[in-house]
């Protein structure tokens, strides 16, 4: 009896079992890079995310500051600091006025008018 | 009854069989037939749509000035199924806010997924608030991105440019009428959020880009309107009348070059101002012009061969006797040429030309003008004005619509017709947006001059245009219009306020001056009017009010543009000694 179960013990059939390995442990392997993988897409994606989030806070401030230059630099808020005294302007001499056009006369101040009415303004 | 092996393990089988059969036909239920309702109930509940906001486009004079931008702004918005404790998140917000901490707790005590709670929130504050929630760990709190319309000229160019409604949208101006240019295309994306709202980026869907705005440049020189603006207030304020006009428009293109209404409005502020000074009288107030508009009787008679240069018309010594009423001149004159008549402003010698012309071909002139139609302005609201037909003319209305009466026009069509003697006899149309370009200044639509048509052939209007340099001259009822240096072209008008009971209110005057410069080749053409100037009676006439201020803005604007003087400069002689031959022309 014992000489017959010797002789019948089942052999262990490696190269099955390999192969049943190796499709586990490819299977698992794929598993985890899918998630990897995914992770990693996520991770990315939420980087893509605050990345453009600053980019259109960076864009916003951009616009916010230039609509401010425009405003301060606009031609009434010139004028307005012209007025105050902030700022002022002194008129072209004729000296330093290259033409094309044909000269015109400046007048006793040094100041070249093209036209003037002053005497109506008083 | 003993069951067998056999049969106990079939009925054990059959029940698991059954199990499994009975979660079988849940999963099919699940995942097939309820499918389609469960992937909206999911896609509600975690997709939205996200609106991506189009850039309105910017507004820029013709040399590049820029007149209207967009300032970014945030919108606060709350998600009430993400708030869990509204107290502690009304207590950290509500300084960000401007808000008081009750206000805001009330507002956000609620279950709606979409609350507005602050409109119109600085860049700066919407951001170092959601930095504040995000370092809380407070959840609930949106801001979304939106802009604000802004105009750094404040009120300048106003009623042109015009302004937003709450929802964006151009509801006056060219904000108004070049809305579909301005407005561009909104787009969208599909994302999904987690339970705390953040977008999942991975899983964001459709999308379709925003298309932006494109920028419209304007015919308006903002040099010339700067002036325009300074000289109109001014009047404004010394002579305080009940509304003031200035046009400056270029008469051989029909390009505006400026034009203000006193009173004005801020755009950035439109709700502060009253329904009366937003109206941009230029387009949408009519006036009976007065003298300015023989200009058309004179052209007309010329023209239809009536008179000719060496015609003479007797003015009746002041009194003419017609339809049963006296017309009068403010002078007795006798007999007079047609460049006498406009030049002293005769009321006998126009309402003469209009009888000899007879009312159809009179009425076919003023037409031609332009007078009664709308010049088609790229503005809202503009009117045709009032010009009735030849069979509902009364006896007197020949005589006394060549004089500016019976007729009432737009100070726009006013300054056209004065530009049609400018240009030498051609109506051009009106035209205040130059171009439509995209944001790398590309021109997408260009607008070109547009000549209606010829109303008179050259010589006509040039000998009117010299007749009108007369009215400026020695004798003529415009000498304070005079510009040292050059010749200008120009009439007065001084007409009776019609009054709303009926007939015209006593002492009330409309006085207006028309001109252009230099007489022998315009730069331009500029309209001044003052409704009801608060100064004495005997003073109150289109010469001695309008007329300075004319000329005031014609000597900046020479200067400005640069133009060569044709004349030799003088200083004009003090403006007392020349009231006493002003008239009055009705």
């Amino acid at each position: 009896m014992n000489t017959n179960r010797r002789k019948q013990v089942n052999p262990v059939h490696l190269s099955s079992l390999i192969r049943w390995l190796l499709i586990a442990a490819f299977l698992g392997a794929s598993g985890l890079c899918f998630l990897f993988i995914k992770n990693q897409q996520f991770a990315l994606a939420e980087e893509i995310r605050q990345m453009e989030r600053k980019i259109a806070n960076v864009r916003s401030m951009n616009e916010t500051l230039l609509a401010r230059v425009t405003e301060l630099s606009s031609r009434s808020v010139l004028q307005r600091r012209i007025a105050d005294g902030f700022i002022s302007m002194k008129p072209i001499q004729d000296n330093v006025i290259a033409r094309l056009t044909p000269p015109v006369q400046a007048t006793a101040d040094g100041v070249l008018r093209t036209a003037f009415n002053e005497g109506i303004r008083q | 009854m003993r069951w067998t092996a056999r049969t106990r393990t079939g009925i054990a089988c059959a029940a698991v069989a059954l199990v499994f059969t009975a979660y079988s036909v849940r999963l099919v239920d699940l995942q097939i037939i309820k499918h389609q309702e469960y992937t909206q109930l999911a896609a509600e509940k975690h997709t939205m749509l996200k609106v991506l906001h189009a850039r309105r486009g910017l507004i820029f004079d013709r040399n590049g000035e820029l007149l209207a931008s967009n300032l970014p702004v945030r919108t606060i918005v709350a998600d009430g199924s993400h708030i869990k404790n509204p107290a502690a998140l009304a207590k950290l917000a509500a300084p960000y806010l401007d808000m008081s901490e009750k206000e805001l707790c009330a507002k956000l005590n609620s279950e709606r997924k979409y609350i507005v709670i602050r409109r119109g929130l600085a860049e700066e504050k919407a951001v170092a608030l959601m930095k504040a929630v995000q370092d809380a760990n407070l959840r609930g709190l949106i801001s979304e991105e939106d802009a604000v319309r802004t105009y750094p000229n404040g009120q300048m160019l106003g009623h042109v440019l015009g302004f937003l409604d709450h929802d964006g949208i151009g509801i006056q101006g060219v904000e108004s009428t070049m809305e579909k240019s301005l407005c561009g295309r909104d787009g969208y994306r599909y994302i999904e959020h987690d339970r705390t709202g953040r977008e999942i980026m991975l899983y964001r869907g459709q999308e379709e880009p925003a298309v932006h705005g494109l920028n419209v440049r304007l015919t308006i020189d903002m040099g010339l309107q700067a002036i325009l603006e300074e000289e109109l207030e001014d009047a404004f304020k010394n002579l305080r009348p009940e509304m003031a006009v200035g046009i400056i428009a270029d008469p051989n293109t029909g390009e505006i070059l400026a034009m203000t209404n006193r009173p004005c409005f801020d755009p950035n502020h439109p709700g502060d101002g009253k329904d009366d000074q937003k109206k941009n009288r230029a387009i949408i107030d009519v006036v009976e012009p007065g003298s300015t508009f023989k200009i058309v009787v004179a052209s007309g008679a010329l023209n239809e061969g009536k008179v000719n240069e060496r015609t003479s018309i007797y003015c009746e010594n002041g009194a003419f006797a017609y339809g049963g009423k006296i017309l009068r001149d403010h002078h007795g004159y006798g007999a007079m040429g047609v460049h006498d008549i406009l030049v002293k402003s005769s009321n006998i010698g126009s309402a003469k030309m209009g009888l000899l012309m007879g009312p159809t071909k009179f009425y076919e002139y003023v037409k031609r003008f332009g007078f009664g139609d709308r010049t088609g302005i790229e503005l809202p609201g503009e009117i045709p004005g009032l010009l009735s037909p030849p069979h509902r003319w009364d006896k007197l209305t020949i005589t006394r619509m060549p004089m500016g009466q019976s007729i009432a026009v737009t100070p726009l069509q006013m300054t056209m017709g004065m530009s049609v003697i400018a240009n030498g006899g051609r109506l051009v149309a009106p035209q205040i947006v130059r171009s439509v370009e995209d944001s790398d200044g590309s021109v997408v639509l260009a607008k070109p001059p547009k000549i209606v048509r010829e109303v008179v052939p050259q010589k006509i209007a040039r000998f009117v245009s010299e007749a009108l340099t007369g009215v400026v001259g020695e004798g003529g009822t415009a000498q304070l219009a005079k510009i040292a240096g050059f010749t200008v072209a120009g009439k007065t008008g001084t007409a009776q306020k019609v009054s709303p009971n009926g007939g015209y209110a006593q002492g009330k005057y409309v006085v207006s001056f028309v001109g252009y410069l230099p007489q022998e080749n315009p730069r331009f053409v500029c309209l001044v009017m003052l409704d009801d100037a608060k100064v004495a009676s005997n003073l109150n006439y289109g010469g001695l009010q309008a007329a300075p201020i004319f000329s005031r803005i014609g000597e900046r604007a020479a200067r400005y543009l640069d133009l060569v003087p044709t004349l030799r400069a003088e200083p004009a002689s003090p403006l007392a000694s020349r009231g006493e031959k002003m008239e009055r022309t009705n």
